[in-house]
């Protein structure tokens, strides 16, 4: 399966249709994208913005947000960093259970203390994770992100990196449950983050 | 001879009849203009920028004719340019407007995942509760100053 969800851009188009449509079909207990069976994340090995080695097995017990972009993106990246920090919030004694980590797809720009300082922005429990471009990559490839870095003529910024806007939610064992698309409601994050630290019954 | 008393209001009504034409029927009404939340990222400006902003506002044109937003300034930003968001396949791109098109009687919505103003390279921390101001200069009704709430 997890070959399959590496080969690439169409792969990741039909990977998502797939989880959406199963959402919707079976009426599933989650109200983003589901992922039936549940599969093993796969491990990634980065630096993280707190100065530690970033495993995603440090966060076993933990329902994990894993998403990919970078501190000089103004609309996407800070829209589901605030929707993501406003549920934690919202998960009131249960929001230390939701670990957000955020993977640069800039290297070149972001490094561990600007990833720090950006993601405090939102919330002070936000990991950023960078790496070398090759620890990077294998990341995105990994879990089907996309990125094109791309000059913008008539903008005074130097580059922008398009890129996969959606959110894996990865629960306490590590497995891969939901896939949020860009724009889902906080209600929803906030929904599907309480059913995924409720003990497992049918995983 | 005219009285001092008689003369400021002679003077604030020549002014009302000689401003700008565009000024005295300006038909776009700016709405619920805000910012998102940011802070500057120090440290690695020279080579990174600042950190960099949104802001969101709904454009109604009441009037009868076609107007476009051309430009944005704000001092809390080196530079300021109109954006938009839209999803190919499977990633979220960006790309510059030049004119926002406000076709008459209708409005637009600058939104999250959609059109934006941006703000490159922060001057300062944009915290919740504070707020910027920015100046819209439209194709036919000028420059109109908004206050952006930062949330």
């Amino acid at each position: 399966m997890l070959e399959w969800l590496t080969r690439g851009r169409t792969r990741v188009c039909t990977l998502l249709a797939i989880a959406l449509a199963a959402g919707v079909a079976t009426g599933a207990d989650l109200r983003s994208g589901t992922f039936k069976p549940a599969r093993a994340a796969p491990e990634i090995s980065l630096r993280a913005s707190d100065g530690n080695d970033l495993k995603l097995t440090r966060y076993r017990g933990k329902v994990v947000a894993l998403g990919f972009g970078y501190t000089s993106c103004p609309d996407v990246c800070p829209s589901t960093l605030f929707d993501l920090a406003q549920a934690r919030a919202k998960l009131g004694a249960a929001g230390k259970d939701l670990q957000v980590v955020y993977v640069t797809v800039d290297p070149e720009r972001d490094n561990a203390q600007r990833l720090k300082a950006y993601l405090a922005g939102f919330d002070p429990t936000f990991i950023g994770a960078t790496g070398t471009p090759e620890q990077l990559a294998a990341a995105r490839k990994a879990y089907g992100i996309v990125i094109s870095r791309e000059n913008v003529p008539g903008s005074a910024s130097a580059y922008w990196v398009h890129h996969s806007s959606f959110v894996y939610l990865i629960d306490g064992a590590g497995n891969i449950r939901a896939l949020l698309p860009f724009g889902v409601t906080v209600d929803d994050i906030v929904h599907d983050v309480k059913a995924l630290l409720e003990p497992c019954t049918q995983c | 001879m005219l009285s001092s008393g008689l003369r400021v209001p002679a003077i604030a009504i020549l002014l009302s009849i000689c401003a700008p034409a565009h000024s005295a029927d300006a038909t776009i009404r700016v709405e619920g203009a805000w910012a998102r939340r940011a802070v500057m990222l120090k440290g690695s400006e020279a080579t990174a920028g600042t950190g960099n902003g949104a802001v969101y506002v709904a454009l109604v044109n009441t009037g009868r004719k076609a107007d476009a937003l051309l430009a944005v300034t704000s001092d809390a930003a080196t530079a300021v340019e109109i954006h938009e968001t839209y999803q190919e396949g499977g990633m979220s791109k960006m790309r510059p407007v030049s004119r926002l098109e406000l076709r008459p009687g209708t409005s637009v919505e600058l939104k999250p995942g959609g059109h934006h103003i941006m703000l490159l390279n922060l001057t300062r921390d944009l915290k919740p509760g504070e707020a910027i101001q920015l100046t819209l200069d439209f194709e036919d009704a000028g420059k109109i100053p908004v206050t952006a709430q930062i949330r």
